[in-house]
């Protein structure tokens, strides 16, 4: 039997457990008796603190303009580990949408974090607040582009820990952060460390969706250097283990990801398989914005191969499913996509058709004014003289910040 | 055209889908002195940390624990994998904290074990030898009571087994040391 096999069996099984803890040499029992009252007690403050906290955060948050949250950092409600894990949650939510106030919350968790009485808590516990403040401030800066503060912000995030060994599973997510924010920066190889190193900790401390959420950025990184078949059979093993603890959502993303390895590969025909699979699933969990998001991913990537009409067809299904959806934004994004195809197709009269169609909805649907007039200035081009696929290009760029929804699926 | 997107991205980071072990029904000293000794064991035999290191690290991962119980699904695994990368990671840093060897106190005190080298070096060849052509678990024995200088008593505790058979299985790895030595083609010439 392999050593970590054996320790596999000792997690599972109650009488060998039993058994080799029976051989250990007997230790101090007074030290024993008192690290458990300190447990106990740490645990008891935290779990009070939880359940006196409640909501604090998000009615703090609402009540307080957003110019003033700096100041939240002095309010003695959320100086405490359940605010800020309150505050933690708060920033995630925001990422995706609003990263800039998740950035905000960010840095009044950090600001706490860093100026709680280092006796507060027991010293390990303190250090996991502050890393976890400033991985969830690294995290906010990453989604902005600011890669070098970032960078800076995650290995600070890490250096909180670096006195404690057994801070194991937060230091792994920590290092999941730090490959991502890596691979922004192209440093593939080290990213690839480091997410190698964090996914064996997943899987050892048996975080299965971690470990899933790992292999995805690993698989993204190789697609990113072109490796597709390393990240296919990635991708694949990862489909297994999604499909066995039941993760319908990670497997919608992973055929998607198969979706775009087959076609790399020039396998149109498996790609079309992965991309039906990618949506039903997504379909079946009810997470309506993520098909035409998927579509349209899909489409890039086979206009990309020069399947144009395959590609069209999904451009228009993504846009219709968006309309229907009421998400104009990324409606209108879609359609400059499809207005790209049209115009590199000579076909303008379609181009300025639906040119016309998105400046209404953008109008109707309240989308910066910047973003309507952007599009008004490439009908115009249209009329004048045709445009070209890279002045689309362009105003896409544009526009695409005041365009994307902020109605999430999730 | 324009160029293929990535993939696509993978969820942000949260706590896992499925939901946590359940342990508030745990009293958490129990839950501490429950599982306090198999942690220690493992850091202990598996990793051979210090046992008061090993104590020190297995509170810690209790503390961690603290942190992250909503998002535990299996406590055992959970524990075992922690204390495994907890035990690393000490080693690693036990490791980086070693003193350099001063070269020149080196020249002045040469190590005591190479100072009759030529006369040792057969029988350590000849030790190695013997040790390389029996089972692991044989060798091992063999290694713990000989090289390591464990007590008849710590090995049966080792190998959860009892004394007087550890003495048994200890003669027998020493008689199946001998014959594999002598059986081994170059020496049946001799």
């Amino acid at each position: 039997m392999k050593h970590s096999d054996d320790l596999r069996h000792l997690a599972d099984c109650p009488s060998c457990r039993k058994r080799f803890t029976e051989n250990v040499v007997p230790f101090d029992s007074a030290r024993r008796r008192e690290g458990a009252l300190k447990f106990a007690a740490a645990a008891a403050r935290l779990e009070s603190e939880r359940g006196e906290t409640a909501d604090v955060v998000a009615r703090q948050l609402r009540d307080t303009p957003q110019s003033e949250w700096p100041r939240l950092a002095e309010s003695k409600a959320l100086r405490n580990n359940a605010a800020l894990e309150q505050l933690s949650d708060e920033v995630r939510k925001r990422l995706e949408r609003n990263p800039t106030e998740a950035l905000a919350i960010a840095e009044v968790a950090a600001a706490i974090a860093e100026t709680l009485p280092a006796s507060t808590y027991p010293p390990l516990v303190i250090a996991q607040i502050r890393s976890t403040a400033l991985r969830d401030r690294a995290n906010a800066l990453r989604y902005l582009g600011r890669l070098d503060e970032a960078y800076d912000a995650i290995e600070t995030a890490e250096s909180r820990l670096s006195e404690f060994p057994a801070a194991v599973h937060d230091r792994a997510i920590i290092w999941l952060v730090k490959a991502m924010i890596l691979a922004q920066m192209d440093h593939f190889d080290e990213a690839e460390r480091m997410i190698t190193a964090a996914s064996v900790i997943f899987a050892d401390v048996n975080d299965s969706a971690r470990f899933l959420q790992a292999g995805v950025v690993h698989g993204n990184l190789l697609g990113r250097q072109k490796r597709y078949a390393e990240a296919e059979n990635l991708f694949r093993d990862l489909l297994k283990i999604a499909v066995s603890s039941r993760d319908v959502e990670t497997e919608a993303r992973l055929h998607n990801n198969l979706g775009h390895c087959a076609v790399s590969a020039g396998d149109y025909a498996a790609a079309n398989v992965h991309f039906s699979e990618s949506i039903a699933r997504f379909t079946d969990l009810g997470l309506r914005a993520e098909v035409p998001r998927t579509n349209l991913g899909a489409a890039q990537v086979l206009i990309g191969k020069h399947q144009i009409d395959a590609g069209l067809v999904r451009l228009e299904e993504a846009r219709g499913s968006f309309v229907a959806l009421k998400m104009f934004g990324e409606a209108g994004l879609c359609a400059l996509r499809i207005i790209e195809v049209l115009i590199d197709r000579g076909d303008t009269a379609r181009a300025r058709a639906l040119t016309g169609a998105v400046i209404d909805e953008f109008a109707a649907a309240g989308v910066d004014l910047r973003a309507v007039q952007a599009i008004e200035l490439l009908q115009s081009t249209i009329d004048a003289d045709g445009a070209t696929a890279e002045a689309v290009r362009t105003v896409h760029e544009f526009v695409r910040p005041f365009a994307v929804d902020q109605a999430q699926a999730s | 055209m324009f160029a293929g997107p990535a993939f696509h991205p993978s969820q942000e980071i949260q706590a896992p889908i499925a939901p946590p072990c359940d342990v508030d029904d745990l009293a958490f000293d129990e839950l501490y002195e429950g599982n306090l000794s198999l942690l220690v064991a493992i850091a202990v035999r598996k990793f051979q940390v210090p046992e008061v290191d090993a104590e020190a690290l297995a509170h810690e991962v209790f503390l961690s624990y603290l942190k992250r119980k909503n998002e535990i699904r299996q406590l055992h695994p959970w524990l075992i994998g922690a204390i495994c990368h907890a035990c690393r990671y000490f080693w690693r840093q036990n490791g980086r904290r070693t003193d350099q060897l001063d070269q020149e106190l080196a020249m002045l005190r040469p190590d005591p074990d190479s100072i009759a080298i030529f006369d040792l070096l057969p029988s350590q060849l000849a030790v190695r030898e013997a040790l390389d052509a029996l089972s692991p678990r044989y060798a091992q024995i063999l290694r713990m009571r000989y090289y390591e200088g464990y007590t008849i008593r710590e090995i049966a505790d080792y190998l959860g087994v009892t004394a007087k058979y550890t003495q048994k299985l200890v003669g027998k790895c020493l008689r199946m040391a001998e014959q594999m030595y002598n059986a081994a083609p170059a020496r049946k010439k001799t």
